[in-house]
């Protein structure tokens, strides 16, 4: 799993490989911590790589996406498989990120 | 200018220093007292007169003042609200905060002929207890304020005397924006009103006289009508739920012929048992143990749907209105159709 974070045109795109699963959730929410501390921009989870994502992937997810929400700023989730997307149906989240 | 003008002017600089502290105390003391009582409010501001324009006063008519503390408006502090009937709140709430000087202040609001329009404010001249030196409040709404800012600019700026058609034609305006502060104010009151009067209704059950829309859905909700749903669905792996706003469901509720919150909860006691069905046939074989508060009304939604004959276009139709308008929304639906497939509510 590896998670690199970009900045262009005052957005934040965060790039998701691999998966997101309960083994690299830990790593992964110290890798987010940028997201977090930057929330007043509008941040992109590109998960055009991304595998598979486990609950502990969502609540990572979501933490970004509160922070954002604090911040009045927006998270965009894109490129997400079917497979994933799925997830998001069957979780009720579908409504509450926008997806591209 | 002279001696004594110069005098008062050289006892102003002096006193910068304590007139600068004055208005950060005033400033922190407006800020607090707004959000105790809860006062919602366009602009709190305040500043410390310039030298320049003091010299200005004191040149037109600085016999008028023996000392500097005759001054009343060194340090002025304003708020703008956003309707009228809140800047008799805010004055009510400036009255509990600061001393009042009475004899100096004014309500401007009440100056007017019967045959006349202008645009003031409400004027307070205030002491702050520890300090000698008083300060203006001034209060107006936020129609008010521009108003008089404009006027300001427009009368003052140019330094040379307004025609008097150009006058006539500002207080017109004036008229017309009081009697839109007024209008704003009613708008509020009636909602607010209306508010209540959906939830009286809703807590009485009487849901088929309440109309369906943002607030009265927002309403019904803070009764939890779904919570059971979606306690059930969290059993099924013994799932945490998180709280998510519900508002985008309100568009695919109307497109399912609710018209009213009787019809929202009618739809909820039909299909809930189905939405549970398909939220066990798709969560059952997971170990996802996060859901959101939306997936209960999602489900019934989507059973709605399929058990009517909408198929994938009414799944397409529904994800399109909560997730915003997308190809992928079709392969969504597509997937969602066939999981549902085998259930009993595809059967009938």
């Amino acid at each position: 799993m590896t998670i690199q974070i970009q900045e262009s045109d005052n957005r934040l795109i965060a790039f998701f490989a691999g998966r997101l699963d309960t083994a690299a959730a830990a790593a992964a929410t110290d890798a987010v911590k940028p997201l977090l501390e930057a929330a007043d921009k509008e941040i992109v989870l590109d998960c055009s790589e991304l595998e598979y994502i486990s609950s502990s992937g969502l609540r990572i997810f979501l933490s970004i996406r509160k922070e954002a929400a604090a911040h009045g700023s927006r998270v965009i989730v894109r490129s997400i498989n079917a497979d994933i997307r799925q997830v998001f149906v069957m979780t009720g989240f579908i409504s509450l990120f926008e997806i591209q | 200018m002279d001696l004594h003008a110069e005098l008062i002017l050289s006892d102003y600089r002096e006193a910068v220093p304590v007139l600068e502290r004055l208005k950060q105390e005033v400033l922190a003391k407006l800020h607090d007292a707004l959000k105790r009582n809860g006062l919602f409010v366009t602009a709190v501001e305040a500043r410390v007169k310039t030298e320049n324009s003091l010299a200005g006063k004191l040149a037109l008519k600085g016999a008028k003042y023996a000392s500097l503390n005759d001054i009343t408006d060194l340090v002025g502090a304003r708020v703008v609200t956003y309707y009228t009937d809140d800047v008799d709140r805010v004055a009510s709430m400036a009255e509990q905060i600061f001393d009042i000087d009475w004899g100096n202040s004014i309500d401007k609001r009440k100056l007017h002929q019967l045959d006349s329009f202008g645009y003031d404010s409400l004027h307070y001249i205030c002491r702050m207890p520890g300090y000698d030196l008083r300060f203006e409040l001034q209060l107006r709404t936020t129609l008010q304020h521009a108003w008089a800012a404009i006027n300001h600019d427009i009368g003052y700026k140019s330094g040379i005397e307004v025609p008097r058609e150009y006058m006539r034609r500002m207080n017109r305006l004036a008229g017309m924006l009081e009697m839109a502060d007024d209008e704003f104010s009613r708008i509020r009151t009636e909602l607010n009103d209306y508010r209540r009067r959906v939830g009286q209704l809703v807590a009485n059950g009487k849901l088929d006289e309440v109309q369906l829309d943002g607030d009265t859905f927002r309403s019904y909700m803070q009764v939890k009508p779904l919570e059971n749903l979606n306690k059930r669905i969290a059993a099924i792996n013994q799932a945490e739920i998180q709280e998510v706003p519900l508002s985008a469901f309100l568009s695919v509720l109307k497109a399912l012929n609710c018209m009213t919150l009787g019809d929202v909860s009618r739809l909820i006691k039909q299909y809930q048992e189905d939405a549970y069905r398909l939220a066990r046939h798709q969560l059952g074989n997971t170990d996802i143990d996060i859901i959101s508060s939306a997936i209960g009304l999602q489900n019934i939604c989507i059973v709605c749907i399929l058990s009517s004959g909408g198929g994938k276009i009414g799944l397409k139709r529904m994800f399109d209105a909560i997730n915003g308008p997308a190809q992928h929304n079709a392969e969504l639906a597509e997937l969602t159709f066939n999981q549902a497939s085998n259930l009993p509510f595809m059967r009938n």
